[in-house]
């Protein structure tokens, strides 16, 4: 019985470390970035091609220096996590084929032993708060965002239950905190220019969201009463997933929305076709140019 | 007919309500129930499937094979399919069909085909599709506030205020069409597709065209089953409610005589008052589809100067079209109406509560204008349209074609003369948000002089 118990908590580990490897094989690991079509109607084969093909690299220069922090940080835990699961088996199986003669020996304590684990991992941990110092600040903090994204924020995304409103200022216009009578509205669809970085505000109508871009490595929490500025660069032009990552009420799950990166061009005819749809007076063209030549 | 494995029965023009007599059996005969779906072909819905004809052929005996001509392009089914004959002696029929080659033109039955229908004879593939895909769709996003049967009571709807809409009277608030027309399918898409602001309707604009069109016919079908039922049972009521029954007996009729009189007239009189209700229906919403339902000014936008907006502000507050009445005088939604006690339809009493209320019985509050939001479109084509149109079923009046010109103005053109004053409103309405702001182009309208 006891070489069972010693079996069955090796087992566990062993089992955590093959389904880790075997992980990104079978695609439980980092969303697809590009190139999905997952519509209500595709099949499975379909998806699992699309899915193989897929690439799972971040979609912007931030995203893969957090997704090279993550391996990091998961190499090192991987090294300690089978450090000492491996010191348990030892410990777990020696005891499970002790001699039952054997008296067993009590010790208490080992200065040096514990000196030895207690700076390793404090080494580790200053190493690390050290080496991401750099990406978190990138992220985060307004001083260090690039210049280019701070100066023209190309929206404002105000979350609510349970959509995405979005607010673009007049193209050549700068936008404002306040709403402006020439500002153009869309919801659930998020242009931004590609290859730049871009900056929007972020704020919520009512209570907590979370503006999460899973394929941008981007997540940032909305807060009532908060403007929140979140930058990101998309390398490639394309579609990206934009959901709610904050439990927000019962129709949280139908906070879908999508961005799409496009070249500045594009973007800026995006922006004078919204500018032409929202200032519609239903009155057809010709009958327009009519009136005008009257 | 029945067809239960995929759910859609089709019903065609030949054998109307055989069976039916009471309301519910007319409903059930002619909509069916949310698991086995009625497709009535005489309502203007576009249930899906492909349609098309039998083309010339010379075997009358079993055939395996048969050429067809599909109204538009069909490559195959990858699924298997079923075929519905839609008239000819099969009419109703429901068969096999194992798969359609786009180069001859043939489809190819499961079974050798004992009688070959005749050139001509009108077939669909895959009958009610659009419907099964939109009770699909319907019953992911919408029944948990718009209900089963669309009357906006889903089990998330007694927390939203306000309430779902209750599709079953055929009225939807914010339409591109005049004020008797029905909504349109377009204004329908708009709505799903962009939400309402303001309320709990989300925006789904990641669904797919197709997807919009399922969900968006699917709910005018339900529409249309609940103003069936309501027309029905409106034929009914006036002789037959419960309380009709307890006047008639207090009158001294006998109640074993009112009972046969209503079976008589269930028998008689009844089916002919469901097939004019029917008829009502189908024209009522291919009416909306017209192009001259739907509302277009018949002047460009009026330019949205200070002097425009002065104009609309005079509007706003005039006694002809007295906007303030409801919407305030700065247009925080707090006009004197609101506070008014309004009279129960039916009952002609006072109500015990102030404020103005829609037809669907719930308390409306008169839009708060200088918030920018607005429900049924911020575009001027939008807020044009609500001016004229009024919102269907709230209290919100319709305008259109009923300003009229001061006695000292001399107007060439009545009708353009009436939409440019819509346009100030528009324009005064819009400038709201930003009155008192000095980023809204140099101050208040009020500043300036009308002369």
């Amino acid at each position: 019985m006891k070489k069972f118990w010693a079996c069955f908590f090796i087992f566990w580990p062993i089992l955590a470390v093959v389904l880790c490897l075997m992980a990104p094989s079978q695609q439980w690991w980092f969303p697809p970035t590009h190139g999905l079509d997952i519509r209500e109607t595709a099949t499975g084969d379909e998806l699992r091609e699309q899915l193989a093909q897929a690439s799972y690299v971040a979609g912007t220069p931030l995203g893969q220096q957090i997704d090279d922090l993550f391996y990091l940080i998961n190499w090192i835990v991987t090294a300690v996590f089978i450090g000492t699961q491996a010191a348990l088996g030892y410990v777990l199986w020696k005891g499970a084929t002790h001699s039952e003669d054997k008296k067993a020996r009590f010790t208490h304590g080992s200065h040096n032993l514990e000196v030895i684990w207690t700076v390793i991992p404090a080494v580790i941990l200053l190493f690390i708060a050290g080496y991401q110092m750099n990406v978190w600040a990138h992220y985060r903090i307004i001083d260090s965002f690039p210049d280019e994204a701070k100066e023209y924020p190309v929206a404002e995304v105000t979350a609510r239950q349970f959509e995405w409103r979005i607010r673009y200022p007049a193209p050549g216009s700068k936008l404002q905190l306040e709403p402006q009578p020439d500002d153009l509205y869309t919801v659930n669809d998020l242009h931004v220019p590609v290859g730049r970085p871009v900056m929007i505000q972020l704020r919520t109508a009512d209570v907590q969201h979370s503006f999460f871009a899973p394929e941008l490595r981007v997540k940032q929490d909305a807060v009532p009463g908060l403007v929140i500025p979140v930058w990101f660069e998309i390398i490639e032009g394309g579609q990206y997933s934009l959901l709610c990552a904050e439990l927000c009420g019962w129709g949280h799950y139908k906070m879908k929305a999508r961005i799409v990166a496009q070249p500045q061009a594009r973007f800026d005819e995006y922006l004078v076709q919204l500018q032409t749809e929202q200032n519609d007076d239903g009155v057809p063209d010709e009958v327009e140019d009519e009136s005008a030549r009257e | 007919m029945s067809q239960a494995r995929r759910g859609v029965n089709v019903k065609t023009a030949e054998g109307e309500n055989a069976r039916a007599n009471g309301v519910r059996e007319y409903l059930h005969e002619n909509f069916g129930t949310p698991m086995e779906l009625v497709a009535w072909l005489r309502l203007p819905v576009d249930y899906g499937g492909h349609a098309g004809v039998v083309a010339a052929h010379d075997s009358a005996g079993p055939l395996q094979q048969m050429k067809v001509s599909f109204t538009s392009a069909v490559d195959g089914f990858e699924r298997p399919a079923e075929i519905v004959w839609m008239s000819g002696e099969q009419a109703g029929k429901i068969i096999a069909i194992s798969g359609y080659d786009a180069k001859s033109g043939e489809i190819g039955f499961s079974g050798p085909l004992e009688a070959a229908p005749a050139e001509g004879t009108e077939f669909i593939i895959h009958p009610g599709q659009g419907l099964t895909d939109g009770r699909r769709l319907y019953m992911t996003h919408c029944v948990h506030c718009h209900g089963t049967s669309g009357d906006g009571d889903g089990p998330t709807a007694k927390y939203l205020n306000p309430k779902p809409r209750d599709y079953r009277r055929g009225v939807f608030k914010f339409t591109s069409t005049k004020e008797p027309n029905k909504v349109t399918r377009d204004d329908l898409k708009r709505i799903v597709r962009h939400g309402i602001p303001g309320t709990y309707m989300p925006s789904f604009m990641l669904l797919e065209d197709d997807e919009l069109h399922a969900i968006v016919e699917y709910v005018r079908w339900l529409a249309m089953r609940g103003e069936f039922e309501r027309k029905l049972n409106a034929e009914l009521s006036g002789d037959y409610s419960i309380e009709a029954l307890r006047q008639r007996k207090k009158g001294g009729e006998l109640e074993g005589e009112i009972k046969d009189e209503l079976k008589q007239f269930l028998a008689s009189d009844f089916p002919e008052a469901a097939d004019s209700a029917a008829n009502d229906l189908a024209d009522a919403w291919n009416g909306a589809e017209q192009d001259d339902a739907i509302i277009v000014p018949a002047v460009a936008r009026v330019d949205d100067t200070l002097q425009s907006r002065a104009i609309g502000r005079h509007w706003f507050l005039s006694k002809e079209v007295n906007c303030q009445n409801c919407h305030g005088p700065h247009g925080l939604g707090n006009g004197p109406q609101t506070e008014d006690y309004e009279e129960d339809p039916l009952t002609k009493q006072k109500l015990s509560e102030p404020g103005l209320h829609d037809d669907w019985g719930h308390i409306v509050k008169p839009r708060n204008l200088t918030r920018g939001i607005y429900r049924g479109g911020r575009r001027p084509i939008d807020i044009f349209r609500r001016v004229y149109a009024g919102i269907k079923g709230a209290k919100m009046p319709a305008f259109g074609r009923k300003i009229k010109p001061p006695a000292e103005t001399q107007v060439d053109n009545l009708a353009q003369w009436q939409d440019e004053q819509i346009w100030h409103i528009v324009n005064y309405v819009l400038s709201l948000p930003f009155e008192g702001r000095s980023s809204a182009g140099g101050g208040s309208a009020e500043v300036v002089d009308l002369n």
